[in-house]
């Protein structure tokens, strides 16, 4: 965890859930910076610990390894359960949490090498959320079927640490897990925060620059991973119906909301759209930035 | 591009609302004791979901002014949650009351005598010590009154003075449990009882209930039922209804009184600040509803002064109806409760009450929570401050000031301290202040000059403690 002092704030950073964390606060005080930073960083832990699909002991893990009785699980896990589901069925099944097995078949290393079809074709028995038996408080998967919540989890920590700093502080306080971030509200003096948007091509140049009072953004898109295919490029959001990566979307869809996961789920479903991600934000009236 | 419009389209709306239940369903353990949580340094917190358990260990101290009813309550509470929704509740109560309580009589400008039974001459029932002032008379058999020669309790009430009986003594000691969990697709079910047993009474609980949560969370639907077997068992017996105060050892000794009923509520998270819940209660009483060592006096028609006490009487059976409406409102940091209640019942009482508290954290370790209440009740039709010796006796008359209008406000504040992750001190304090008509316009005679109204003043102090553990 390092802590350091930039203009007014203290920013302290961590590493957790695969990707750079970063909590800022509005504050002389540097004790109080670094406690929120033990904070943001064991509520961060608890989340990656509970929901990584990567190991054995996590509830994911545990929910993927499960038999034909399935699991139980606990009213946290339900809650993300019963979010997927509604989720699902609000994207007429464009989200799904069972997808992620396709990953099997897609790898978004960003070079050429497409999947063969029979592989795909394979694994899409293992796909759909209608699949899944969900009942309170027992979750049953078909044999091979996998759940991920790698979709969900980080801004649903970004959502549940920002909660935690404000019961904790009354000061502006700003986190930010790899680029999905929520604003405790205005910094002092009702001075927004600045918000710069990566570019999709020059990794780290400031594509935009976004003022933000209150609320979260979150960013769905495939800036880094990708594969090109005789000039076609296929981003790694894949579609759970085909089994194939969504066809044209937009690289990078940020979209602010008043929640973190809200904002999220937004631009993901934005970019599960392809071409029609635009027309679907302007519709549902997102305040969104498209990069294409 | 920047893509600008405001107007939320049906998928953005649903989206919002189930970000808004995920994260309201997260709140439970949460946030609440956070800042003291990650001091400690220990880093196996509860989350939700994570199987823990919670001591509550408390004291109440209630106090009414001027010699009045004092109590002395420690209370222990333990609940048991398991990692999937079950859960495991046990309480226990002791309290220890003692003081005057009005005994329903009105004041007169003469002193008063009151007798009660003591205990009938070379019975073997259990002497307690006359207490409170008062003395032990030897009663000679009195046709029509007393059939054979008894031991009374006498206690004289001064001129000018509310009739209180300072002899009133009890311990009481409670006990209930609790289970729940989800079952199948329902999200908890449970049951429970009770048991709460003083020297003159005993009460037997159960309930059961049943949760259903919808709409990912955004909507609760409860439904419990409750049954309850009270038995009375008064010193000196059951005195009949509307018959004079005496020393008589009276018979039956016990009456017993049942309740049924049931709740249905309604829970459902409007935004992510404001949590709104709506119950409706109805209760069906039946049994022994009378105050066994309560009188109301009868008074002559001219000067009325009091000639005479009769024992209550009240109906047997009662049924009441409430609608509450509770809401939370989280403006962050502060979190207000804001609640109203209307119930009205077959004895022709209504009431009202409004309710506010607001939380506020003072720092990291302190917050602080003030609350008001604001009660307001009609009367029972057969209350009676007195009842006038010319007139003939009505089927049901009780002078219980807790059975006729008046209004209550109680002002309250707590403060707690998050000594760390685990645990927490809380010290509540409360004073109630009841208002009734003094002076009601059917008084005549010296009940002109006297203050007929018997409600009273109370302070409340509760000291805390909370422990969660594995």
């Amino acid at each position: 965890m390092r802590v350091a002092r930039t203009g007014e704030d203290y920013r302290v950073s961590f590493a957790a859930m695969a990707t750079p964390c970063e909590i800022c606060v509005q504050t002389e005080d540097r004790a109080l910076a670094g406690q929120l930073g033990r904070a943001a960083q064991q509520e961060a832990l608890r989340i990656e610990h509970k929901f990584s699909r990567y190991r054995g002991d996590s509830v994911v893990g545990r929910i993927n390894a499960s038999g034909k009785d399935g699991l139980l699980v606990d009213a946290e896990t339900g809650a993300l359960l019963d979010f997927a589901e509604e989720c699902h069925k609000a994207s007429d099944g464009l989200f799904d949490v069972t997808s992620g097995v396709l990953r099997r078949a897609w790898q978004f290393d960003g070079s050429d090498r497409l999947p063969d079809r029979a592989r795909i074709a394979a694994l899409m028995p293992l796909v759909g959320w209608s699949k899944v038996r969900w009942r309170r408080p027992r979750l049953r998967l078909l044999p091979g079927m996998e759940i991920d919540f790698g979709g969900l989890a980080k801004e649903y920590a970004v959502d549940l640490v920002l909660r935690l700093l404000t019961s904790i502080t009354g000061e502006p306080v700003l986190v930010n897990f790899g680029g999905d971030l929520r604003v405790s509200g205005p910094r002092k003096g009702n001075a927004p925060w600045h918000v710069a948007i990566e570019s999709v091509d020059k990794a780290g140049t400031a594509a935009g620059m976004i003022q933000l009072l209150s609320g979260a953004l979150a960013t769905s898109g495939d800036a880094r991973r990708f594969l090109m295919h005789g000039g076609v490029r296929y981003g790694h959001i894949l579609d759970p119906r085909t089994g194939w990566p969504v066809e044209d979307p937009p690289r990078s869809v940020t979209v602010a909301a008043e929640t973190c996961v809200e904002a999220g789920m937004t631009a993901t479903l934005a970019i599960l759209r392809g071409p029609g991600a635009e027309i679907f934000l302007k519709e549902e009236g997102a305040r969104a930035w498209c990069i294409r | 591009m920047q893509l600008k419009t405001r107007r939320r389209g049906r998928v953005r709306k649903r989206i919002a609302k189930l970000s808004a239940g995920l994260l309201a369903a997260s709140l439970a353990g949460q946030s609440r004791d956070a800042a003291a949580q990650y001091d400690t340094g220990s880093n196996d917190n509860f989350g939700p979901g994570i199987a823990y358990s919670q001591l509550d260990a408390a004291l109440l101290i209630y106090q009414e002014p001027g010699g009045r009813v004092s109590a002395t309550e420690p209370t222990l509470d333990l609940s048991v949650h398991g990692a999937d929704g079950r859960e495991l509740s046990l309480g226990f109560v002791a309290d220890a009351v003692s003081g005057a309580t009005p005994n329903g009589a009105v004041p007169s400008t003469l002193p008063q005598n009151f007798v009660t039974p003591l205990k009938a001459v070379g019975s073997t029932a259990t002497l307690t010590s006359a207490s409170g002032g008062s003395t032990i008379i030897h009663l000679p058999p009195t046709p029509g009154q007393l059939a054979q020669a008894a031991l009374g309790r006498q206690y004289t009430v001064a001129a000018d003075t509310l009739p209180v009986d300072k002899g009133f003594r009890d311990h009481r000691g409670a006990f209930n449990f609790g289970w729940a969990q989800p079952l199948g697709e329902i999200t908890e079910v449970g049951f429970g009882g009770g048991y709460s047993r003083e020297t003159d009474y005993q009460a037997i609980t159960s309930n059961a209930h049943i949760t259903q949560n919808l709409n990912s969370n955004n909507t609760t639907f409860s439904l419990s039922l409750n049954g309850e077997l009270d038995s009375s068992f008064p010193f000196g017996g059951i005195p009949t209804p509307l018959t004079v105060m005496n020393a008589q050892w009276k018979s039956p000794t016990s009456r017993d009184k049942t309740q049924l009923g049931f709740v249905a509520g309604w829970t459902e998270v409007m935004t992510r600040w404001w949590l709104t819940q709506l119950n409706y209660a109805f209760d069906a009483q039946s049994g022994y509803q009378n105050d066994p060592y309560r009188v109301i006096s009868v008074v002559d028609p001219a000067s009325g002064q009091p000639n005479s006490s009769l024992y209550e009487s009240r109906p047997e059976k009662r049924q009441s109806q409430s609608l509450f409406w509770d809401n939370k409102i989280d403006l962050d940091p502060a979190v207000t409760e804001l609640s109203f209640r209307y119930y009205t019942d077959s004895w022709g009482i209504r009431s009202k009450t409004a309710e506010i508290s607001e939380n506020v954290p003072l720092g990291q370790s302190f917050y602080l929570e003030p609350s008001g209440r604001w009660y307001q009740q009609s009367a029972a039709n057969f209350f009676h401050y007195f009842l006038v010796g010319s007139q003939p006796l009505p089927q049901y008359a009780s002078s219980d000031f807790r059975l006729g209008a008046f209004t209550g406000i109680t002002y309250g504040a707590k403060i707690g301290y998050h000594i760390n992750g685990r645990s927490e001190f809380y010290l509540k304090g409360e004073y109630y202040t009841q208002m009734g008509n003094r002076h009601p316009a059917d008084a005549f005679g010296q009940l002109k000059q006297q203050d007929l109204f018997a409600g009273t003043n109370a302070a409340v102090i509760f000291a805390g403690y909370t422990w969660d553990f594995h």
